[in-house]
């Protein structure tokens, strides 16, 4: 099994490493911080994590330093930093690892792009049933504080940067950057209508940027040894360094591995994570997060890479990886997102809102034997009528995993509604009335 | 938004093939609608900020992926949009009424709005004919919401408008959307019923069933309704109403968006106060006395006797032995008509109308230091000032829509809120406009003639002064400057409370405004030196070189609906029908020549001149017309006496009032909504009543009576309808009476500002810069009676709706004060002072500031026995509405 | 009143915001933390702190699934029913809950003790079946491990099984 060197798990993976302050100082940790501190201009931070190549981690995909180009230079007043801890993306479970394991890791990926942005005050928005990574993480913004890489005066130089945890209280859509932004006001997480992006009108309608915890996590690392040693990983030129990517379902060792962008499948489910569980062959994989639309065993030797999932008409998401095997029903496990999805949509929208319920309560029906002839017609409509026409991602990520077993597996559908066809008794006739 | 920044610079940009060009910010459906092309939409509303949740508006842009929503788009350069003729929109839009009809109950035949409703209309427009749902719709149980408000919750779109609404236009945030998803529904808190200011604004912005109303519930059918544009009848906003009726029953009441002063906005009173006119109580025929009964009979002999009676004292007594009292609620050719018939067939001055009660303040200061009676500026002043100061005026309560432009102006606009209100900051379930302020001086009701001291001493100390004004009349400045140094801060925050560094820092605030409106309210207009503090308000307007520049003004809030026409009509001994004094002999010569009747030269007299006289036995008879002076003042002001001394007292009136009780005639007079005529609101905008039912009973229009009764008094004044009466007023007084969509706001006039500075300014200078005696903070606690929004005057409680919300007095105080003194929510406590004692029940508000009682005045009966009364020395205006009292709980049940 | 009880608490986290009505969230999962559940008295004692109206208050609050309107049992068993968690049977666990603890989801034992809930996605999906109880996450369930988790809990209030910081899967010790 090919070995690669890792980034963002390597010191975690340390015997005996706690991700305290000490540890982390001791393998090089505020390193980056102190650089940028000392000896670099915030526009020289951005381009070098625009050289860097690094994309979003949270499922968009989107550049980081690109992002941080767009924060207004001259705006006068605040300007804030979000970390989206959310994580709530069903196959996802990198940032909690990450934040339990090295809190100050994406703390000095914060600092560094306050710095870079302009941003006294940052939010980590974390997912309120993560008390365990709210406590890990206050406690290291504790620390760090009293180190002096935190708060006012950051490390000598007249600089405030505050950071502070902040719980969400259930909610997937809080993860979509707009309603978190919502949220962190106090607000029902629904998303806002963009544009106005949050670059300009973010938190308290001040430029804000939000990132991902993995992005974050990257920042310091990018500082230290360079961009360009960073878009040497991976699959360049687009898809820069390593990700995270969290192995789960009937696979034999789920887990958070940490690999270079760009690697097939088959080598992540296979070498990796050690293959199927049991001697039943794959069925089927999501390849990005319950949003990314399902693949098949044919698409084994799509490269791990933004641009090679997209073409094979899925996405790289959220880097959550779930492995199915044969025998299990993709109508039963399209049902099981779909719930998800009818639970977790915001209400903001009336195709996401209306449709998710429809959507979760045909398929339930299906899966219950009792389908009609027409309703796989009526799904493909339902889909069609949600992606692309709602406030949010959400709307295209609900259908995915429908419009994908769809494509691949009609004919479970179809087997279930034959069954139920069959079993149904035949209309009868209406009586007519007789004088 | 209604709100687009004030930009020339425009965009180009066509739509389903049509170009057009709009300024720029202007949202696409904005656009869109100024081309013809409505694209359906359910969230969007002109009043509120875009949310595009609905969906339905999407469009076809080119160039840009996927379609749009033309309600969040802004429009730019050069920009394709295709509504109508993109198939694509079309499609979407199908679907989104394929979405929303999945869990809709399609009850159209029980609901109030079918017929009337979006959602039937864009589905009959996109022929979704039979849904596929088949599913199981979402049923949300059917829970209590409120008094006046129902929800049907299974209709409902949630497009959040009406959410929007109780918080963006409203500042109430009454209403929650509660759950998440599909099983969002609009509640209050709680299973809490809703508690809010009950505008309606939710009911008439739902775009389908979802909020209704349970006054007219399940009671028409919206095409069987009678549509008749008025105006309301209760406050000087002068809302513009729509009565709808079926058959001659007043059904509800609503008002459109885009028309009208409040553009479609309305407050409890306006929404749900309309059934007054239909109450039982209402008087059928003439009364008169005889005996100790009042007895109805036929119009003849009750004009007969009135007619009769007025002779016989005007041959005994002379004409001024008879006065007259009208009501700022009758129209302005009602009011032309009565003070026509006072001065030219009874031959006397001695009239008056509620515009006495403290809206006069406002105009004669206007009218002394600017030469205008009406305001400088207008609602649409308000709304774009940058600067306002409110005095005295607890604005939700008294002028709930000008209100309105006050929020607009402060919470999307930006505009500063500098406020002297005897009201503290606290959430409340309505909204409370001191809550905006960037800088609140919270006083007590004494405490208002300091406070503007404080602020134009902060002025002069902090030099923000209009040099130009200062360098020609030096004196003006320096008189006022001495003055105000030998007033002490200390004196100052004796009667304040408040610290000098307040003063400077809202003295710095006002300074910098360059849009700067000063709005009054009855705080200052209807207490103590209420004349006084006006004209110093107008003061710090002219020192800050504010007072005549464009969009700058002052705007004394008239509290009844027609205050500003029944000074502008004449309705005050003092003042010929356009404003001019009577001392003016010109005017009242060229009136005459009109009337072809003399004009007395005696001077008119006030209200509290007429009790004067009364009771001495100079004044013998009293024509009150919609008026209640026993209600509306205290026992104090001798009214009882004055009345029962009259030899003869005759009423004109919808009910039998207490005045009315004690009259030899009663004359029973139509409602509002029963005549046509005009009414002027507070900007001084002259607005159409129009008649939406027949005349209930032997009522009759007030200006039909007095023509009538000039009749049997041999000296007929004969008008055919209300449009000759108008047609006379504008003969008589060309230019007053434009009516537009809106008022062209009186410019200040220079000869006579100069004048004042110069002058005029000296005649008081010396008691209106002085701290008024008595104001001092004592332990006593200050007792205030005044407006509530779910009521005006007494009349109010006569409508069913409103009666529900509010049905009687309680004594509100601060809950801590209330604890401090052992007193919980209910209980009830003695009031007393010299004057008497009275027991209520209390009610606990957070927005009373400590040492304050509040009681609203339209439930007075007992308590204004306490309340002391004491007249303008200038302006006769009554002041009635404070005193100080002490509080003692009562035990036991 | 909750906010004089945690008055420095309170004030801290009031100090975190430039708008107070973000202090929204962490000041109802103060009080949930403090009764158990979300009390409309918590709720109007916020809003006033918050400047805001109770409505607003209660808005945000059902919009959130953590936030309870009723007192629920004293531990809280939330059970990932998602797909990732699914695939290795998490429906089974449902199963093992109720059958040792006489209820059904949404049911809360007649001791009070317990409260059952299936829920989405908790971030676990690598670890399933899996469940959250209180604070704490348990994982890698199994009909025994659940059952001793339980009776632990009952017991002494606690139990060992819950996660530590998470690390998945733990590194093999280098020979
Ligand atoms: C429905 C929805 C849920 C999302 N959930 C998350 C999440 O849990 N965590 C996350 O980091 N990003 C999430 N995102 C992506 C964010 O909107 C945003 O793109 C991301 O935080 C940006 O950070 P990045 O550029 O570092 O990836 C979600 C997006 C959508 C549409
Ligand atoms: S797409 Fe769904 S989740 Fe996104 S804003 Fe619209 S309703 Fe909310
Ligand atoms: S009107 Fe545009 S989305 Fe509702």
């Amino acid at each position: 099994m090919a070995q690669y060197e890792k980034i963002l798990l390597k010191n975690m993976e340390q015997p005996g490493y706690t991700g305290a302050l000490g540890d982390y100082e001791r393998t090089g940790g505020y390193q980056a911080l102190r650089k940028v501190f000392t000896e670099m201009s915030p526009d020289q931070v951005i381009d070098e994590v625009k050289k860097s190549g690094l994309r979003g981690r949270g499922g968009a995909g989107f550049p980081a330093g690109v992002k941080w180009g767009f924060i207004p230079k001259d705006h006068p007043g605040p300007k804030y930093l979000c970390c989206n801890a959310d994580e709530s993306e069903p196959g996802t479970f990198k940032d909690r690892q990450l934040m339990e394991r090295d809190p100050h890791q994406m703390l000095e990926g914060m600092a560094i792009t306050c710095f870079a942005i302009g941003a006294e005050t940052a939010y980590v928005y974390i997912r309120g049933e993560f008390r365990l990574g709210a406590k890990i993480l206050e406690k290291a913004v504790q620390e760090a504080n009293a180190a002096g890489y935190l708060g006012e005066n950051v490390l000598g130089s007249g600089q405030t940067i505050k950071i502070h945890v902040h719980a969400g209280a259930g909610a997937y859509i809080c993860g979509e950057e707009t309603a978190l932004l919502e949220s962190l006001e106090g607000k029902r997480g629904m998303p806002r209508f963009k544009p106005p992006f949050p670059a300009t009108h973010g938190l308290y309608q001040k430029p804000t940027v939000v990132n991902n915890v993995e992005t974050m996590a990257n920042i310091p690392h990018i500082i230290n040894r360079g961009g360009e040693w960073f878009s040497g990983i991976g699959s360049p030129p687009k898809s820069c360094g390593t990700r995270i990517f969290c192995l789960s379902g009937h696979v034999k060792r789920p887990g958070n591995y940490e690999v270079p962008m760009g690697i097939p499948f088959r080598e992540l489910i296979y070498d990796v994570g050690g293959g199927m569980r049991s001697d039943k062959p794959l069925k089927a994989f999501i390849p990005g997060g319950a949003s990314a639309p399902f693949l098949t065993p044919d698409h084994l030797d799509v490269k791990m890479d933004f641009e090679a999932v997209a073409m094979a008409g899925s996405m790289l998401g959220s880097g959550g990886v779930t492995v199915m095997e044969e025998g299990t029903s993709m109508v039963w496990a399209a049902l099981r997102l779909m719930e998800f999805f009818y639970h977790e949509s915001c209400g903001k929208c009336t195709p996401c809102r209306e449709g998710s319920s429809w959507l979760a309560q045909t398929l339930q029906r299906i899966w219950n034997r009792q389908g009609r002839e027409g309703d796989l017609d009526l799904l493909a409509e339902l889909c069609k009528n949600i992606a692309g026409r709602t406030v949010c991602a959400f709307g295209e990520a609900e259908v995915g995993p429908i419009q994908s077993t769809l494509k691949y597996f009609r004919h479970e559908y179809e087997a279930l509604i034959q069954e139920a066809e069959a079993s149904r008794p035949r209309s009868k006739e209406i009586p007519v009335m007789t004088q | 938004m209604a709100t687009q920044a004030t930009t020339t610079e425009t965009v180009t940009l066509t739509i389903d093939g049509q170009s057009t060009t709009v300024p720029k910010g202007t949202l696409v459906i904005e656009a869109a609608r100024q081309v013809g092309v409505m694209v359906p939409h359910f969230c969007y509303h002109p009043k509120l900020s875009p949310d595009a949740n609905c969906r339905m508006c999407l469009v076809e842009i080119e160039k840009m992926p996927r379609l749009q929503t033309s309600c969040s788009t802004p429009v730019a350069e050069g920009m394709v949009v295709k509504s109508s003729s993109s198939t694509q929109a079309q499609d979407a839009r199908k679907s989104v009424l394929d979405f929303i009809l999945a869990n809709h109950p399609l009850d159209c035949p029980v609901c109030d709005q079918g017929g009337r409703c979006d959602l039937q209309d864009f589905s009959h427009e996109y022929t979704a004919t039979t849904s596929r749902f088949k599913e199981l719709k979402r049923v949300f149980n059917k829970e209590y919401f409120s008094p006046l408000i129902e929800t049907q919750m299974n209709r409902c779109v949630q497009c959040l408008r009406c959410v929007r609404y109780c918080d963006q236009v409203m500042d109430v945030k009454a209403l929650a959307p509660v759950g998440r998803g599909t099983l969002t529904e609009i509640k209050a808190f709680g299973a809490h019923e809703l508690d809010c200011e009950f505008c309606g604004g939710c009911i008439q912005i739902c775009p389908v069933g979802a909020i209704t109303s349970r006054l007219s519930m399940y009671e028409f059918r919206p095409w069987m309704l009678k549509r008749t544009d008025s105006v309301c009848g209760y406050c000087g906003d002068g809302c513009q109403i729509t009565f709808q009726t079926k058959g001659n029953a007043l059904i509800e009441i609503n008002s459109t968006q885009g028309s009208g002063r409040n553009n479609g906005d309305l407050c409890a009173r306006g929404y749900f106060g309309y059934h007054v006119s239909e109450h039982s109580d209402r008087l059928n025929l003439p009364l008169i006395r005889k005996g100790d009964d009042l007895q109805p009979v036929q119009w003849d002999e009750a004009l007969e006797l009135v007619g009769q009676r007025l002779l016989d004292i005007k041959a005994k007594h002379g004409a001024d032995a008879i006065g007259g009292l009208i009501s700022g609620r009758c129209t302005n050719e009602d009011i032309f008509v009565f003070q026509k018939f006072m001065r030219g067939v009874i031959g006397t001055n001695r009239i008056d109308s509620s515009v006495r009660y403290g809206h006069l303040n406002g105009v004669h200061a206007m009218q002394r230091v600017q030469g205008t009676h009406r305001w400088s500026v207008c609602f649409d002043d308000i709304e774009s000032a940058d600067t306002l100061l409110l005095v005295g005026t607890n604005i939700t309560e008294t002028n709930p829509i000008t209100g309105l432009r006050v929020k607009e102006a402060v919470k999307r606009r930006g505009a500063k809120l500098i406020t002297i209100e005897a009201l503290e900051p606290a959430i409340g379930s309505i909204s409370n406009i001191v809550n905006l302020a960037q800088h609140h001086l919270g006083v007590k009701p004494t405490g208002y003639a300091a406070a503007i001291l404080g602020l134009v001493k902060a002025v002069v100390e902090q030099s923000i002064l209009d040099v130009e004004l200062q360098a020609k009349s030096p004196a003006f400045f320096n008189d006022i400057s001495a003055r105000l140094q030998a007033l002490s801060w200390e004196s100052i925050a004796a009667q304040t409370s408040l610290a000098s560094d307040t003063f400077i820092q809202a003295a710095r605030v006002f300074g910098q405004g360059k849009k700067v409106v000063i709005l009054v309210g009855p705080g200052v207009l209807r207490s103590t030196g209420g004349f006084g503090m006006t004209t110093n308000l107008l003061d710090l307007l002219l020192l800050t070189g504010k007072l005549a520049q464009p969009g700058c003004g002052l705007a004394p809030l008239a509290e009844e609906n027609n205050d500003q026409g029944a000074y502008e009509m004449g309705g005050i001994g003092a003042v010929l029908p356009g404003g001019t004094s009577l001392g003016d002999s010109e005017a009242r010569e060229h009136i005459s020549k009109a009337w072809g009747r003399p004009i007395p030269d005696t001077s008119g007299s006030s209200l509290p001149q007429m009790i004067e006289d009364a009771q001495q036995g100079k004044l013998k008879a009293l024509f009150v017309v919609g008026e209640n002076p026993l209600a509306s003042l205290p026992p104090s002001s001798g009214i009882h006496m004055a009345l029962k001394k009259l030899e003869f007292l005759v009423c004109q009136e919808l009910f039998l009032t207490e005045t009315a009780q004690q009259a030899h005639a009663v004359l029973p007079a139509c409602s509002y909504a029963e005549k046509d005529g005009t009414f002027t609101n507070t900007e001084g905008h002259i607005q159409s009543v129009r008649k939406a039912i027949d005349l209930v009973g032997e009522s009759r229009p007030d200006w039909e009576i007095f023509s009538a009764l000039s009749v049997t008094m041999n000296d007929p004044m004969e008008y055919g309808d209300v449009k000759e009466i108008g047609k006379e007023i504008r003969n008589l007084l060309p230019g007053t009476r434009t009516l537009g969509p809106a008022p062209l706001p009186a410019q200040p006039n220079s000869s006579t500002i100069a004048r004042y500075v110069t002058a005029d300014y000296q005649r008081d200078v010396a008691t209106r810069y002085q701290l008024p005696a008595n104001a001092t903070e004592t332990d006593d606690l200050i007792l205030q009676v005044s407006q509530s929004l779910f009521h005006s005057g007494k009349f109010s409680r006569k409508a069913k709706g409103l009666i529900q919300v509010e049905a009687m007095g309680k004594l509100y105080l601060h809950p801590e004060e209330a604890a401090r003194r052992g007193i919980g929510d209910g209980d009830t406590v003695k009031v007393s002072n010299g004057l008497g004692e009275v027991l209520t029940p209390v009610g606990l508000r957070e927005r009373i500031p400590q040492g304050v009682v509040v009681y609203p005045e339209h439930f007075d009966e007992e308590i204004r026995q306490l309340l002391p009364f004491d007249v303008d020395a200038e302006t006769q205006v009554p002041y009635c509405k404070i005193a100080r009292v002490h509080l003692e709980k009562m035990v036991g049940p | 009143m909750l906010l004089v009880k945690f008055k420095d608490e309170v004030e801290e986290i009031l100090s975190r915001y430039p708008v107070k009505r973000s202090a929204l969230l962490p000041l109802l999962n103060l009080a949930q933390r403090e009764e158990g559940f979300v009390s409309e008295l918590a709720m109007r004692d916020i809003a006033k702190v918050l400047d805001l109206t109770p409505p607003q208050v209660f808005e945000t609050v059902t919009f959130y699934t953590m936030f309870h309107l009723k007192p629920i049992g004293k531990f809280h068993l939330q059970v990932c029913k998602s797909l990732m968690c699914a695939l290795v049977r998490s429906d089974e666990l449902v199963t093992w809950i109720s059958k040792k603890l006489n209820i059904g989801p949404g049911q809360t034992t007649v001791d009070g003790n317990f409260t059952l809930s299936v829920v989405e996605c908790l971030g676990s999906c690598g670890t399933g079946p899996m469940m959250q109880v209180n604070d704490d996450y348990y994982e890698q369930l199994t009909e025994e491990k659940v059952g001793r988790v339980l009776d632990d809990l009952a017991r002494v209030g606690e139990c060992s099984l819950k996660s530590g910081p998470f690390m998945f899967p733990m590194p093999l010790a280098k020979s």
